[in-house]
C-alpha cells in the first residue's frame, strides 16, 4: 500500500468509516501528489463516493487521518475545507437548477472576494469553455448532462483550488462529451490543479491518471502507476469480482 | 363596506399580512425542508411587542416598525439557534415537532405575560378615508401596501444582489453542493429565521392595528392561513408564496362577502386541500406530483421498543380495574376517566401517525365527528347511548376515512398540513352547519351514558365502562399490529415506495389504518360527549390533537402500551402537582422540546 509521501498534497491514511453497523472503509490509505491526477477505481457499493464524502466532510471517519497540504482535516466542515482549496465537481453534477448558468459559475467563487480577478476568471472560462458562452442566462436545470458537466467543472475552477475532487465526471455522458471531460481534466490538471477522481470506467480513467487505486468492499486491493496497472488483468478481476471477460 | 371594490381592496390588503407570514414560511421550508409551525407565534409576539411599544413607550410609528422587526428577528434567531439546530442531524420530524413545541412555549409565555384578554393595539395613523373609484381607502390600508412592497423589493433585491442571499438560493436547491461551494448552511439558516421572523412580526403588528385588537388566538390562524399561502404558491417557492397570499385573501374577502364572516377560514382550508389534492407543488409548479421528499423511510426515530412482560401489563391492569375499591377520592377517578378518554385518543394517533407514519395533526377533528353523532343520535333518534356511541365511532371511521382519502398521496409534512386544514374544516362546518350541528349554540342536555337500560352515573361506574373499552381498543390494535395487516403498515411507513413495489395497495392500506384509528377516536368522543352533556364546536380543538400528539410521542410512536402510558403521565401528572391550568400546555410544549430533543424514541420506544 502507498504511504503518504511527503510530497504528498492530499493523504487519507488508514481511514475507517461506518455507516451505523456496517464498516465501509477498511484502513483506508490514499495519497494525492501535487499536480497528479489519481483515480480510485471500483465497482458499485465499494465505498468510492463515500471517499469523496470522506475528503469533503461531508461523512466523519471513526479513525484515520485526513490531510491537505499537511495539515489535518478532520473535525473541519464542508466550507471550511473548501476554503482551504479543495473545489469538487458532485456526483451527477448537482447544478443549482433555477439558478442561470452565470450565476451557477459564480456559485464556485463564493469563498473569494476579489471582484475584478472573479470577472476575469469568468471570462477565461468561456474560453476553457466555449459552449457556455451562449447559455448564460439560461436556467442552468435546461441544459444537457454534458453541458452541465461543463458548468459543474467551471463552477469547481472558480474558487481557484488547489486540488478538484471530481465524483464520476463522465457518469450518463454521450461519449463524444466521455472524450471533451477527459480532455478537460487534462487541460485543468496542466495548469497546475491536482485531481482526484472517482470512477467506475477503469479504461478511460486509466487513459489521463498518473496513478490509480482500486478499491473493492472498502479496501484498497491494488494501486500504482496507472500505466502499469492500465494492462494489469487483476484491475478487471478486482473490478468485476470475478474472471469475466469485460 | 358595500362595493366588490371594497372587497378587492380588503382582500388584497389582507393578502399582503398574509405574504408577510407565507414569505418567511417558504423561506425556510426552501432551505431547511421544514414547515415552521412556529411562524405564528412569532407573529403573535410581534403583535405584542408592538403594543408595548406604541401603547407603554409611545414610540412613533416609523420606530415602532423597527423595534418590532428587530425583536422578532431575534426570537427568529433564538429559535434557530437552540431550538432547531441541535436538531440537525435528527430524524425527519423532529424539527416540525420541535417548531410546535415552541410555538406551545411562545403562545403561552405570551399569554402568561399579557393575560389572555384581548388588547386595543391604537395604528395611530390619521381615522380617515380617500374616495377611489367606487370604494375607500384609508391611511392604514396604504401603510400596509407599503410594508408589502418594500419588503418584498428588499427581500428582491437580498435575494438577487447579496452573497448571502445567493447562499440563500442556493442552500434552497441544493444544501450539500452549496456546502461544497464554502456556503455556510448554518448562517444562511440564521439569515432565513432572522428575515422570516421580522417579516412575520411585522405583520402581527399591522393585523392588529388594522382590527385595533390582539389576542393570544392570533397564533395558530396566522400559522394556518400562512401554511395555506404558501402551499398555494408552491413549497418554498418565495414569489409563489406572494401570489398564494393575495389569492387568498381575494378568496375569503369575496367569500365573507357572499356568505358571511363565519365562512372566511372555511375558504381557506378547502383552498388548502384542493390545491394539495389536484396541484401538491403549489398552482406555479409545472409538475403534478408532490417532489420526491426526503420525508419519508426516516421521517420516524427507530428504536427497539421496551419490551414489557405481559403478565407486568395485566397486573398493572388488575391494579387499575380495582382501584375504585379502595378509598380513593372522586378527584383521582375522574382524572382517571380523562386519561383512559386521552388514551382512546392516543390509540387512534399513534396508529395513524406511528404505525403507518400519517401524522395527522387534525385528529380532535374525528372526536368531534364521534361526539357530535352519538350526541344527535341520542338526543333526535333516541337511540340507546351505548349503541350511538357505537354509531359515533363508525360515523368518525366512515366520515373521518372519506375526508383524508383526498390526501392519501401526499407525504410527510404535506400530510400533517392537509390533517390540520381537514381537522379544521370539520370543526367550521359544525360551527355554520346550523340545522344539523346547532352551529355555535353547541348542543345540551345530551342524556348521560347508559349501558343495557342502566346509567352509569357514578364515577365509579363511568370509570370501569372507560377503561374496559379502552383495554378492549388496546388489545384490538395490539392483535392488528402482530398481524400481516400490521407488517404492511409498517413497510408502507418505511418506504412506501417499495411497499408499493411488493404490490401492496397504499390507499387501501391507509384506509385500514383511518377507519380501526377513526373509530376508536369517535368512540372517545362519543363518551365524552355523553360525559359532559354539553359539546360545540370548540370542545375539540387543534390543542387536543397536539395534546394527544404529544402523547403519542412521549409513550413512542406506534407504541400500543406508550400511548396508555403517556395519556396517564401526561393528564396524571399535571394533576397530581396540582399544575395550574393555563400552565398546563406550556409544560406540554416543553415536554415534547425535550422529548424531540433527548429522546426521539419516546418513552417505550418505537415499534
Amino acid at each position: 500500500m502507498t504511504n503518504a509521501s511527503p510530497e504528498a498534497l492530499l493523504a487519507l491514511s488508514n481511514v475507517n468509516t461506518f455507516y451505523g453497523q456496517a464498516q465501509v472503509h477498511f484502513d483506508l490509505s490514499i495519497s494525492v501528489a501535487r499536480g497528479h491526477i489519481v483515480c480510485l477505481l471500483g465497482g458499485n457499493a465499494s465505498g468510492k463516493s463515500t471517499t469523496m464524502k470522506i475528503i469533503l466532510g461531508l461523512v466523519k471517519p471513526r479513525s484515520g487521518e485526513v490531510t491537505f497540504d499537511g495539515a489535518s482535516l478532520v473535525g473541519l466542515t464542508t466550507p471550511q475545507i473548501v476554503r482551504r482549496g479543495i473545489a469538487s465537481v458532485p456526483e451527477a453534477r448537482r447544478l443549482f437548477a433555477e439558478m442561470s448558468v452565470r450565476e451557477n459559475i459564480l456559485m464556485g467563487a463564493f469563498v473569494r472576494n476579489d471582484r475584478e480577478a472573479i470577472a476575469q476568471d469568468l471570462d477565461r472560462m468561456l474560453t476553457l469553455f466555449p459552449k457556455l458562452g451562449q447559455r448564460l442566462s439560461q436556467r442552468a436545470g435546461s441544459l444537457s448532462g454534458g453541458e452541465q458537466q461543463m458548468v459543474a467543472m467551471a463552477r469547481a475552477l472558480m474558487s481557484r483550488p488547489r486540488m478538484i475532487v471530481m465524483d464520476e465526471p463522465t457518469m450518463g455522458l454521450s461519449p463524444l462529451y466521455v472524450d471533451r471531460v477527459l480532455e478537460l481534466i487534462r487541460t485543468i490538471n496542466q495548469e497546475g490543479v491536482s485531481v482526484f477522481m472517482v470512477e467506475q470506467n477503469a479504461s478511460l480513467a486509466l487513459e489521463i491518471a498518473h496513478e490509480a487505486y482500486v478499491l473493492q468492499t472498502g479496501k484498497i486491493v491494488l494501486s500504482g502507476p496507472a500505466r502499469a496497472l492500465k494492462d494489469d488483468p487483476r484491475v478487471r478481476d478486482a473490478y468485476l469480482g470475478g474472471s469475466e471477460a469485460a | 363596506m358595500s362595493s366588490w371594490l371594497d372587497y378587492t381592496i380588503n382582500g388584497l390588503i389582507v393578502g399582503n399580512v398574509y405574504a408577510l407570514v407565507a414569505v418567511g414560511l417558504a423561506l425556510i421550508f426552501g432551505v431547511s425542508r421544514l414547515i415552521n409551525f412556529a411562524q405564528g407565534s412569532i407573529y403573535l409576539v410581534g403583535a405584542y411587542i408592538g403594543w408595548v411599544a406604541v401603547v407603554q413607550l409611545h414610540t412613533p410609528l416609523p420606530l415602532t416598525i423597527i423595534v418590532v422587526a428587530a425583536a422578532a428577528a431575534l426570537v427568529g434567531l433564538i429559535i434557530e439557534r437552540f431550538g432547531l439546530r441541535p436538531l440537525q442531524n435528527s430524524v425527519r420530524i423532529a424539527p416540525l415537532l420541535a417548531t410546535i413545541g415552541i410555538s406551545f412555549v411562545l403562545d403561552q409565555l405570551v399569554m402568561l405575560t399579557f393575560s389572555p384578554n384581548p388588547r386595543a393595539l391604537p395604528s395611530q395613523l390619521p381615522d380617515v378615508r380617500f374616495q377611489v373609484g367606487g370604494g375607500t381607502i384609508g391611511p392604514l390600508d396604504l401603510l400596509i401596501a407599503g410594508v408589502g412592497i418594500t419588503s418584498a423589493l428588499l427581500l428582491f433585491v437580498f435575494l438577487r444582489y447579496s452573497k448571502l442571499g445567493w447562499a440563500v438560493r442556493a442552500a434552497s436547491q441544493d444544501r450539500d453542493a452549496a456546502m461544497q461551494m464554502g456556503v455556510d448552511v448554518n448562517r444562511v439558516n440564521q439569515a432565513v429565521f432572522g428575515i422570516a421572523a421580522a417579516l412575520g412580526g411585522v405583520s402581527g403588528m399591522l393585523v392588529g392595528m388594522y382590527y385595533n385588537q390582539i389576542d393570544t388566538a392570533m397564533s395558530l390562524q396566522a400559522t394556518l392561513k400562512g401554511v395555506v399561502a404558501e402551499v398555494v404558491g408552491g413549497a418554498g417557492n418565495v414569489p409563489g408564496a406572494v401570489v398564494g397570499s393575495l389569492l387568498l385573501g381575494l378568496v375569503e374577502s369575496y367569500g365573507v362577502a357572499v356568505f358571511g364572516t363565519s365562512y372566511r377560514n372555511l375558504f381557506a382550508f378547502l383552498l388548502l386541500v384542493v390545491v394539495l389534492v389536484l396541484r401538491p407543488n403549489g398552482l406555479f409548479a409545472s409538475a403534478r406530483q408532490a417532489p420526491p421528499e426526503p420525508l419519508t423511510g426516516t421521517f420516524i426515530a427507530p428504536s427497539r421498543p421496551v419490551r414489557i412482560p405481559r403478565w407486568a401489563l395485566a397486573v398493572a391492569a388488575a391494579i387499575f380495574a380495582i382501584l375504585p375499591l379502595f378509598p380513593v377520592s372522586f378527584y383521582v377517578l375522574q382524572t382517571l376517566i380523562n386519561a383512559w378518554l386521552l388514551g382512546m385518543l392516543a390509540l387512534s394517533l399513534t396508529l395513524v401517525a406511528g404505525t403507518i407514519g400519517q401524522v395527522s395533526l387534525g385528529h380532535a377533528a374525528l372526536l368531534a365527528i364521534g361526539a357530535y353523532t352519538s350526541a344527535l343520535l341520542s338526543l333526535t333518534f333516541a337511540v340507546p347511548v351505548g349503541l350511538a356511541i357505537i354509531g359515533g365511532g363508525l360515523m368518525s371511521a366512515a366520515l373521518g376515512t372519506t375526508l383524508i382519502s383526498p390526501s392519501f398521496r401526499l407525504r410527510g409534512h404535506y400530510v400533517s398540513i392537509a390533517t390540520l386544514a381537514i381537522g379544521e374544516i370539520v370543526s367550521l362546518v359544525i360551527l355554520n352547519w346550523e340545522s344539523v350541528t346547532r352551529g355555535p349554540i353547541g348542543i345540551s342536555g345530551i342524556p348521560p351514558l347508559s349501558l343495557f337500560g342502566y346509567d352509569l352515573i357514578s364515577p365509579t361506574s363511568i370509570y370501569w365502562f372507560s377503561l374496559s373499552v379502552m383495554v378492549v381498543l388496546a388489545l384490538l390494535q395490539g392483535r392488528l399490529l402482530t398481524s400481516h395487516l400490521g407488517r404492511s403498515f409498517r413497510a408502507i411507513r418505511d418506504d412506501d415506495i417499495a411497499a408499493r413495489a411488493y404490490g401492496l395497495s397504499l390507499n387501501r392500506y391507509k384506509s385500514l389504518a383511518f377507519i380501526f384509528g377513526g373509530f376508536a377516536a369517535g368512540i372517545s368522543g362519543g363518551i365524552a360527549a355523553h360525559l359532559y352533556s354539553y359539546i360545540n364546536h370548540e370542545t375539540f380543538n387543534t390543542q387536543q390533537s397536539i395534546l394527544a400528539l404529544t402523547v403519542v410521542i412521549l409513550g413512542g410512536l406506534g407504541n400500543v402500551v406508550g400511548a396508555i402510558l403517556g395519556s396517564v403521565a401526561l393528564v396524571g401528572l399535571p394533576e397530581m402537582f396540582r399544575i395550574a391550568a393555563e400552565y398546563r400546555i406550556l409544560i406540554y410544549g416543553i415536554v415534547l422540546l425535550l422529548l424531540v430533543r433527548f429522546r426521539p424514541q419516546g418513552l417505550l420506544g418505537t415499534i
